[in-house]
C-alpha cells in the first residue's frame, strides 16, 4: 500500500478510528491493533512475504529471551550469531544473490573461464532491508545489554512490522521505539496536528516535488546522449531533489503518521542540501542509517580511533557498505567509494565536524562564504547522484563524460520553469523552516486563517501537479 | 480527538470550496454540455449553451438545434457534415471546425455540423434521416471501423448508443447513462476534475456482457456482421447522396461494400504528413482538421 494511494487515505482513518476508540487505552490491544494493521498494510503488497517478517519477527524475539536468560559469552555470541545469519541471510539471498552470481560469472569470464550458475527469478521483498536491520538492532542492544529482553511478542511484532515505517524507514533503533510499546500512549491534540502537518508537508515533497522532478530527470537520464552538458547537470540536480523529496517525503509521512498514533520516531532528514560540507551532509542525510552504521558498524571496527590505514580502512567499509545496502548494483558501491572519497579529506584533517552547528542561524540569508560552501557540497552531491541514478557503471560514466565538456556553460534545452518554480519555492520553504524538525513545522506563529491558506495551498498544488502516481524509490532498497 | 474530527472536517469543507472556485476559475477541466433524447431517439444537447475547453482557451457552443459549432447562414445548397467527436470536435475553436474550413474554401456551398461524441453508424443514418428534411444536397459522414462494429449489438453491446440488432432488424436506441450523477460531476467541477485525474478502476461485474471486449479494429471475421449492417441500411436509408468519409487506415473491405450498396467514398490519407493527433489524445488538431478538409474539398470539387 502506497501513502499516496486511494487505499491507505481509507486505511489510514479506520485504522486510526479503531485505535483510539476501541483500543483506548489499553496496550496490550492497541499493539494487537497495529500489529494486524501493519500486516494488512504489507499483505496488500504480497501476503506470502507477511510470513518472511513474522518469522524474523519470532527468531529475533525468541533470540532475545535466550540472550535476557544466559550469561555465558561464548553462548551469547552464538545466539548473537544465528540473529545476524538469519537476518542477513535473508537479505543477502533475496537482494544480493543475483548481483554476486552474475558478478563471480563475469569474473570468470575475464579471466577466459566460463562457470555455469543459475540466477534466481525472486521478487525483493519491499522494505526488507529497513525491517532486517531493525529487528537486528534489538538483538545487538539486547546482546550489549543496552535493552532489556522483550517478554510480550505481540508488542514485539507490532514494533518490527510498524506499518508506517515498515516499508521505507526510518530504520528505527529497539532503544527508542520498542520501549514505546510497553508505555502508554494517550491521545495528544497538538501531537497529532504536528502529526498531520508533518504528513502533508511530506505528501507535498513526494507528489509535488518528487513526482515531477522523476519526470525530467528520466527524460534526461535515459537519453542523456542526446543533450548537452547544462541539460545533464540539470538532470542531475532534478534527481537530486527526486530521491531528496522522495526519500524525505517517505520520512516525514511515517513520522507524522506515528505520532497521530502517539509514537515518537527519530529524525530521518535535517535538511541536508543547506550541508556546507559533506561530513555534514552526512550527518544531515538518512541519519537512522547513518548512526545505524556508524553504531554497529563503524565503532565495532574501531571507528576513527586507530592509526591513518585504521580511518581509512573504515571510513571506505562504512561509505561502500552503504552504497551497497541501497542496491545490489556496482553503481552504488561506486557512490558510496566517491562519498568516502569526499568525506576522506576532513576526517584525516579532523575537520569533520566543524559544522555541526545550524547554517546561518537567525539570519534570512547566508554569507557568501557559506552559500559557497553549500553550493560546492550540493555539486559534488550531484555528481554522486548521478552513478546513484544510473542504470550501470558505463551509464554513469558516459553521463559525466557527456556533462563535464564546455556545453556545460551553453544554454539549457530541457527547461520546465513550472517545475522548477515549485523547486524554488520549496527550497525557500525549507531554507526558512531549517530551524525546525521539518519545515513547516513552526507554522504556528500565523494566524489560522493564514496557516489553513498554507495548506491549502499545498493541497492545491499537489492536486495540481500530480504526476504519474510511482513507487517511492526506497522501496526498492 | 473531538476537536481535531471538527477541525479536519471545517478544514476539508473549506478545501473543497477554494478546490471548487480553483477549478472554475483555472478551467481546468472541460465544461461538459447537457445532453437530451429527442423524439426520434437521437442524443443531443439542450441547446443555446455554451462551455470553456480545458484550460480555458477557448469556448464551445451549442446552436439552436442542439449541435456543436454555429449553424449556416442559409440552409440552401446544404451539405451536412455528420460524425462524432472528431466533428463535435470540443477540442478545437469553432474555426478548426470542417465546416469552418469547408466554407471558407468553397463559397457556394452551406454546410452544417451535426455531431456528438460515440454516435455509431447506425446512428449517423438515422441522424441523416433526420437531417434530410433540409433537403441537403450531400451528407458527408466521417466515420472509422469502430463505428460500424459499434453499430452491432452481436459485435458489441453498448447500451448508451444506437445500435442494429442483426437478428431481429430492429434499432435499439441508445439511453442515457447515469445522467442524475453525470449532473452532479459535471456541475461540480471539483469532483469532476478528481474523477479524471484519479480514476478509481473499478470493474463493474454486473455490467452488461460485452460479446467482444478486445481489440476489434479491423477484424475482417466481423464481415458477416457488418454485410447485414450495410443491407438493413441499403433498406431503410437513401444512400445516393450520402459520401462516407473514412478515416485515414480504414478497413478496405468495408470501403468496398459500402461501394457496393451505393455509398460515395472518400478515404482520407495523413500519410507523408506531419501528425494530425493530438500527443495525449487521438483527435485531430486544428492542423489535422485543416488537412482532412482539404481532401474533402478535392473530393466536393471533383463530384459535385
Amino acid at each position: 500500500m502506497l501513502f499516496n494511494s486511494l487505499e491507505f487515505f481509507i486505511f489510514l482513518p479506520i485504522v486510526f478510528g479503531l485505535y483510539w476508540l476501541i483500543g483506548g487505552k489499553n496496550i496490550k490491544t492497541q499493539n494487537l491493533l497495529i500489529a494486524i494493521a501493519s500486516y494488512v498494510f504489507y499483505g496488500w503488497w504480497d501476503w506470502r512475504f507477511l510470513a518472511l517478517i513474522l518469522f524474523s519477527s519470532l527468531v529475533d524475539y525468541s533470540i532475545g529471551i535466550a540472550l535476557g536468560k544466559n550469561e555465558k559469552p561464548k553462548n551469547r555470541k552464538i545466539l548473537l550469531w544465528i540473529s545476524i545469519c538469519v537476518n542477513l541471510g535473508f537479505l543477502g539471498f533475496f537482494k544480493y544473490y543475483n548481483f554476486f552470481v552474475n558478478s563471480l560469472i563475469d569474473s570468470f569470464s575475464f579471466f577466459g573461464s566460463q562457470l555455469s550458475i543459475n540466477t534466481l527469478n525472486i521478487v525483493l521483498p519491499v522494505g526488507i532491508s529497513f525491517y532486517t536491520f531493525q529487528t537486528l538492532s534489538y538483538t545487538i542492544d539486547v546482546y550489549n545489554k543496552k535493552l532489556e529482553p522483550t517478554k510480550d511478542f505481540v508488542g514485539f511484532m507490532a514494533f518490527v512490522s510498524f506499518f508506517p515505517q515498515l516499508v521505507a524507514g526510518p530504520i528505527e533503533r529497539a532503544t527508542n521505539l520498542l520501549p514505546q510499546f510497553s508505555i502508554e500512549r494517550k491521545f495528544d491534540y497538538r501531537n497529532a496536528v504536528d502529526g498531520l502537518r508533518q504528513v502533508l508537508w511530506g505528501l507535498f515533497k513526494k507528489i509535488v516535488i518528487a513526482d515531477n522532478c522523476a519526470k525530467y530527470a528520466n527524460i534526461i537520464f535515459n537519453n542523456h546522449t542526446e543533450y548537452n552538458g547544462s541539460t545533464l547537470l540539470l538532470g542531475a540536480f532534478f534527481f537530486a531533489f527526486q530521491i531528496y523529496g522522495d526519500f524525505s517525503g517517505y520520512s516525514d509521512i511515517a513520522i507524522g503518521i506515528s505520532r497521530l498514533f502517539g509514537f515518537n520516531l527519530k529524525r530521518n532528514f535535517a535538511f541536508p542540501y543547506f550541508s556546507r560540507d559533506i561530513a555534514e551532509f552526512w550527518r544531515r542525510w538518512h541519519i537512522s542509517l547513518s548512526t545505524w552504521f556508524r553504531d554497529y558498524l563503524y565503532i565495532p571496527l574501531g571507528g576513527s580511533r586507530g592509526g591513518l590505514k585504521m580511518k581509512i580502512r573504515n571510513t571506505f567499509i562504512i561509505f561502500i557498505v552503504s552504497g551497497f545496502w541501497h542496491g545490489a548494483n556496482w553503481t552504488f558501491v561506486i557512490w558510496g567509494a566517491l562519498n568516502a572519497l569526499y568525506f576522506l579529506p576532513l576526517l584525516l584533517a579532523k575537520k569533520n565536524r566543524v559544522n555541526t552547528d545550524l547554517v546561518a542561524e537567525g539570519k534570512y540569508f547566508p554569507s557568501l562564504k557559506e552559500f559557497g560552501q553549500i553550493a560546492f557540497t550540493f555539486f559534488i552531491t550531484l555528481i554522486a547522484w548521478v552513478f546513484f541514478r544510473a542504470d550501470s557503471v558505463a551509464h554513469a560514466l558516459s553521463y559525466l563524460q557527456h556533462m563535464f565538456t564546455p556545453s556545460m556553460f551553453s544554454k539549457i534545452e530541457v527547461l520546465p520553469i513550472t517545475i522548477l518554480s515549485l523547486v524554488l519555492f520549496f527550497i525557500i520553504t525549507e531554507w526558512l523552516g531549517r530551524s525546525g524538525e521539518y519545515a513547516i513545522e513552526k507554522v504556528d506563529f500565523m494566524k489560522k486563517p493564514v496557516r489553513w491558506a498554507f495548506y491549502i495551498l499545498l493541497i492545491v498544488l499537489m492536486f495540481s501537479f500530480t504526476g504519474e502516481e510511482q513507487q517511492f524509490i526506497y522501496f526498492q532498497f | 480527538m473531538k476537536k481535531l474530527l471538527i477541525n479536519i472536517i471545517v478544514f476539508l469543507l473549506i478545501t473543497i470550496v477554494v478546490g471548487e472556485v480553483v477549478v472554475r476559475l483555472t478551467h481546468a477541466t472541460s465544461d461538459i454540455p447537457q445532453r437530451t433524447i429527442d423524439d426520434h431517439g437521437i442524443q443531443k444537447y439542450f441547446p443555446n449553451q455554451d462551455g470553456y475547453w480545458k484550460g480555458g482557451d477557448h469556448q464551445w457552443t451549442i446552436n439552436k438545434l442542439g449541435w456543436p459549432g454555429e449553424l449556416p447562414k442559409s440552409y440552401d445548397n446544404l451539405i451536412m457534415i455528420i460524425g462524432d467527436s472528431f466533428i463535435e470536435n470540443f477540442m478545437n475553436p469553432n474555426e478548426c471546425h470542417q465546416s469552418a474550413f469547408l466554407s471558407s474554401n468553397i463559397k457556394d456551398y452551406n454546410f452544417m455540423e451535426v455531431g456528438r461524441s460515440g454516435i455509431s453508424m447506425i446512428e449517423a443514418m438515422e441522424i441523416s434521416k433526420q437531417m434530410d428534411s433540409l433537403k441537403p444536397i450531400n451528407s458527408l459522414i466521417y466515420v472509422t471501423d469502430d463505428d460500424f462494429y459499434e453499430s452491432i449489438t452481436q459485435v458489441k453491446l453498448m447500451k448508451d448508443i444506437t445500435q442494429l440488432n442483426i437478428e431481429t432488424n430492429t434499432i435499439e436506441y441508445g439511453e442515457m447513462k447515469a445522467p442524475g450523477l453525470k449532473k452532479i460531476l459535471y456541475n461540480w467541477k471539483l469532483l469532476y476534475y478528481l474523477y479524471n485525474r484519479f480514476p478509481l478502476n473499478i470493474n463493474n461485474e454486473e455490467a452488461e456482457p460485452i460479446l467482444n471486449t478486445i481489440e476489434i479494429s479491423n477484424k475482417p471475421e466481423y464481415k458477416t456482421e457488418v454485410s447485414k449492417l450495410l443491407d438493413f441500411v441499403k433498406a431503410n436509408y437513401a444512400v445516393q447522396n450520402k459520401t462516407l468519409v473514412f478515416h485515414p487506415n480504414s478497413s478496405d473491405y468495408i470501403i468496398k461494400m459500402c461501394q457496393n450498396i451505393g455509398f460515395n467514398t472518400l478515404l482520407l490519407d495523413s500519410s507523408n504528413d506531419s501528425t494530425w493527433t493530438f500527443d495525449y489524445d487521438g483527435h485531430w488538431t486544428c492542423y489535422g482538421h485543416k488537412r482532412a478538409a482539404k481532401q474533402v474539398e478535392g473530393y466536393l470539387r471533383k463530384n459535385n
